[in-house]
């Protein structure tokens, strides 16, 4: 952020009163469920369950089985159908191991018991790793990978920013699930084998700053930073930035620092005081396209239509259906999509036509843009194909935050555009 | 049920370029209001219409050769013009010039800028010129002397002082020059005549913030470009021991604050990345000093502008990259390109002389003569009648009343006689001069006498000489003729 450079982030009007003070919605698993063979952009998992298997609560699944290990669990207890391609949140057709769930909920344990005081870091980073924590910010990324860096950390900063317009989610796990907050971040730390906690939140976000205050007392390691209220704050890079006053090039190890989403600090608390993995999910369920706007607690593989009925269905003939928040999740085409362990809402909108204008040059996407790219130079020379140049201008650096087409006074798709540079970046190195 | 599919994000902000632009058009009338209400107040009615006039032309050249282009390009014509804007060029271009500007020149410099400059380039967002810029810069090259007759017209205060050569070390001369604009703080609330809307720094200034904080406008450009202005000034003033009025002068006199706020900032013409606009901007202030003190044509800003936007894309090509690895380098030329403008700023201080100042002269209207008329020939006519008489020194000054056209003639109920005051060398009994005190003949036709060219003939006459007559008024002159012949009468019958 500079007189240089631009501000690299700007306050979005949230929305956030509408699912904040109501009751969270407990959502009782469907007749099927469909637990997702994806994590991340991988798609690579060796199924451990075949048709006609029974299965129970925290059934091990399935588990990805290339670079990283991820296993999933069930969240029910019932009979394995088989495995269907059905349409995922990612837009892409992904395999699902459907479960027809019985509704007895027999629970099963998969997870060791962990001693957390006694265990070593090591210990603590393969519990993470075979209880199937990932980031639940939403990019789903496996928890244990990170902290097997050789970098030394001397601080876990806990990302309670959620910066994204609507979601909640966050917020409400850490006033709902305050303590395995702090058994998760004194994993992390643990983990991470750093002196200090930060947990990040917005200043704006007052009353969950007091309550976490007080909760946190016992724990001197644990302070709070109030950050401002601007998107994307959320993201590690902006954050970092606006926290210790340092960039990093790739990872914030650079910098001595590891950064987890708080829902992943409550999800490896869970994990070690009730031995189950991330089977069920605080989502937020938003917007002026649904009737009863809530955070609703679901099992994972729960189609997002069972709860968009449970909520009063929607308020209109003609929404767009956002998997995520309206800024960087993506827009689906159908409601037939189920629930992952890192899906944290589903924002739904009547559909507003908006019409696009001629680029005016105004530059408002290049001093808005967090990763601090130039986004229209980009969209130009994506336009006069000019590969080179699209290489000179960095866009491979884009996080596809969404905010440029969100600051555009011409209503340009400009984050479109990054995106067909980008791929034709990557088609370049692949080649 | 449809569920919308739209690439991410979904979210948008509510500015859009046409609220934009509306803020804009706001801001622009704003000045626009400002203005008629100096022109109301200090010169009438008629002026008002004038301006008004001006706009109404403007605008409808403007939108009028939008709609033609749109129709031949068979778009939607309402749609097309929503899209374009072309009342903003029209605006901002008649608030450029003088008000004595008359109506052709701004439909002609309204239909370059809008068909030449943007419609040849593409239409809107393609340009690459400051379209009221260049519509400027053709009514100054092509009309530049073009004015209306019946608006009084004043010299601008950037064209003033650069008659001046910029510098002006006495204080009381500074003092006078400053007052007719009512002194710096006279210039900063502009309510003074220069170029229509270019004059109150400090309601521009005021909109500009207001747009500022609206996003309608980045507030890098008007900061740095009247930041280099006044640091340049400061700096001249500096090498050349002139006070802090000269910097305040250079910012708040003239149209550096107009341009800064609504021409530096068009989106379109500027580049795109936020050092680049400040590049631009420093860039624009030392172009525009140089101008100003340098240049034959006194005042930089448009000029200034339309250089600047030449370069754009190369700034653009120059900031290209990733802004966060790139940084020291946007520094380290913003401040390169300080340095370079201030070194050429510190040449010019040094060799800036300041104009000698001559004694404004009188204006002679012109007046053509004709016929002779000898004095002597008066001398059966209707006298004049001596009022008055006395002695300075070798010379006998006479005032004599005379009857004139409007006596000779009947011109109308209750017409007065002239009256002229004679100097006549009481030894030689020639005229030493010929003063005109009261001509009560039609005013425009017998004042015509009241000029050198034709008083100027008496010197050394005596009662043989003859003068010419100013053609258009010969019974006015025979009556200043025949006073004189009284005058000489009655210093010969006196001795």
């Amino acid at each position: 952020m500079s007189v240089w450079i631009g501000s690299m982030q700007k306050h979005i009007e949230g929305f956030k009163e509408l699912t904040t003070y109501n009751d969270i919605v407990n959502i009782a698993a469907p007749k099927e469920i469909f637990i997702p063979l994806i994590n991340g952009v991988s798609t690579a998992f060796e199924v451990l369950v075949k048709e006609g298997d029974r299965v129970f609560v925290n059934t091990k699944v399935a588990v990805r089985n290339d670079r990283f290990e991820v296993p999933l669990f069930s969240p029910v207890s019932g009979v394995v159908k088989g495995i269907k391609k059905i349409m995922h949140a990612s837009l892409k057709p992904v395999d699902h191991i459907v479960i027809e769930n019985d509704e007895l909920y027999e629970s099963t344990i998969s997870i060791p018991h962990l001693d957390l005081e006694k265990a070593t870091k090591d210990e603590v980073i393969e519990f993470a790793k075979v209880a199937g924590i990932v980031g639940m910010g939403g990019a789903g990324f496996p928890t244990y990978f990170k902290y097997l860096t050789p970098a030394t950390l001397k601080a876990v900063l806990i990302n309670g920013v959620e910066c994204e317009p609507y979601i909640t989610s966050d917020y409400r796990m850490m006033e709902n699930y305050t303590q395995d907050l702090i058994t998760g971040f004194t994993a992390m730390m643990k983990m991470a084998n750093a002196q200090e906690v930060h947990i990040a939140i917005k200043k704006s976000k007052k009353k969950l700053i007091k309550y976490i205050q007080e909760a946190i007392k016992p724990y001197p390691f644990a302070s709070i930073k109030e950050v401002d209220d601007v998107y994307p704050m959320g993201w590690e890079r902006t954050l970092v930035y606006a926290i210790y006053k340092k960039r990093y090039v790739k990872i914030p190890c650079e910098v001595n620092v590891i950064v987890n989403n708080a829902t992943t600090a409550i999800a490896l608390g869970q994990a070690i005081t009730k031995q189950m993995g991330p089977t069920m999910k605080m989502v937020t369920v938003s917007g002026n396209g649904i009737k009863n706007p809530a955070n609703v607690f679901v099992p994972v593989g729960t189609p997002a239509s069972h709860i968009i009925a449970q909520l009063g269905g929607y308020t209109d003939e003609n929404i767009t259906l956002v998997a995520g928040g309206p800024m960087m999740g993506k827009t689906m085409t159908t409601d037939a999509w189920v629930v992952t362990p890192y899906t944290n809402a589903i924002t739904i909108t009547k559909t507003e036509q908006v019409d696009s204008m001629t680029c005016l040059r105004c530059g408002t996407c290049n001093d808005h843009c967090p990763a601090g790219l130039l986004p229209v130079r980009i969209n130009n020379a994506e336009q006069a194909k000019n590969v080179d140049m699209i290489a000179q201008l960095n866009a491979d650096l884009c996080i596809e935050c969404g905010l440029c087409t969100y600051v555009c006074p011409s209503k340009l798709e400009v984050t479109e555009g990054v995106r067909r540079a980008k791929r034709v970046l990557a088609l370049k190195k692949g080649a | 049920m449809k569920f919308q599919f739209k690439v991410s994000p979904t979210m948008k902000t509510r500015q859009s370029t046409q609220q934009i632009m509306m803020l804009l058009t706001l801001g622009l009338m704003s000045v626009v209001l400002f203005s008629s209400a100096f022109y109301f107040v200090e010169y009438g009615m008629n002026y008002v219409v004038h301006l008004w006039s001006l706009l109404a032309v403007a605008i409808s050249v403007a939108v009028a050769s939008e709609a033609v282009w749109a129709y031949f390009l068979k778009k939607d014509i309402v749609k097309y013009l929503k899209t374009s804007f072309p009342w903003v060029t029209a605006i901002i271009l008649v608030l450029m010039v003088p008000i004595s500007t008359p109506l052709y020149p701004i439909a002609i410099g309204t239909f370059f800028a809008i068909v030449v400059a943007k419609l040849m380039f593409g239409g809107f967002g393609h340009n690459v010129f400051n379209l009221a810029g260049v519509g400027r810069a053709v009514m100054l090259f092509s009309f530049g002397a073009a004015i209306m007759p019946d608006l009084v017209t004043s010299a601008t205060p950037i064209s003033s002082i650069a008659n001046l050569g910029w510098v002006v070390k006495d204080a009381v001369q500074l003092e006078t020059f400053l007052a007719q604009f009512g002194g710096i703080s006279g210039l900063l609330f502009g309510w003074y005549p220069g170029a229509i809307g270019e004059t109150s720094a400090l309601l521009i200034m005021v909109i500009g913030i207001f747009l500022a904080v609206k996003n309608v406008l980045d507030w890098r450009i008007p900061v740095f470009y009247m930041g280099t202005i006044f640091v340049l000034s400061a700096l001249v003033a500096a090498i050349q021991g002139l006070g802090i009025w000269f910097p305040l002068y250079n910012i708040f006199a003239g149209g550096a604050m107009f341009g800064a706020v609504f021409m530096l900032t068009d989106p379109v013409t500027n580049p795109t990345s936020a050092s680049g606009r400040i590049l631009f901007a420093i860039g624009a202030g030392i172009i525009t000093m140089l101008i100003r003190l340098q240049g034959n044509y006194p005042e930089g800003v448009v000029f200034s502008i339309l250089i600047m936007n030449m370069l754009s894309p190369m700034i653009d090509r120059f900031t290209d990259g990733w802004q966060l690895e790139l940084s020291k380098k946007y520094v380290t030329s913003i401040a390169t390109l300080s340095v370079v403008g201030a070194l050429l700023m510190g040449v010019v201080g040094f060799n800036l002389q300041a104009v000698a100042i001559e004694e404004p002269e009188p204006e002679v209207p012109d007046i053509t003569l004709s016929s002779p008329i000898a004095l002597d020939q008066s001398a059966s006519a209707t006298q004049g009648v001596v009022l008055s008489s006395s002695v300075d020194g070798d010379a006998t000054v006479v005032v004599v009343e005379i009857k004139g056209y409007s006596v000779l003639e009947g011109g109308y109920e209750g017409a007065q006689p002239n009256k002229v005051e004679v100097r006549v060398n009481t030894s030689t009994l020639k005229v030493v001069s010929v003063t005109v005190v009261e001509i009560k003949d039609t005013n425009n036709i017998g004042t015509k006498v009241d000029n050198p060219i034709f008083l100027d003939q008496f010197k050394d006459l005596d009662q043989t000489g003859s003068v010419d007559a100013v053609s258009g008024a010969t019974v006015t002159s025979l009556s200043v003729v025949r006073a004189v012949y009284a005058a000489l009468e009655h210093v010969k019958g006196g001795e």
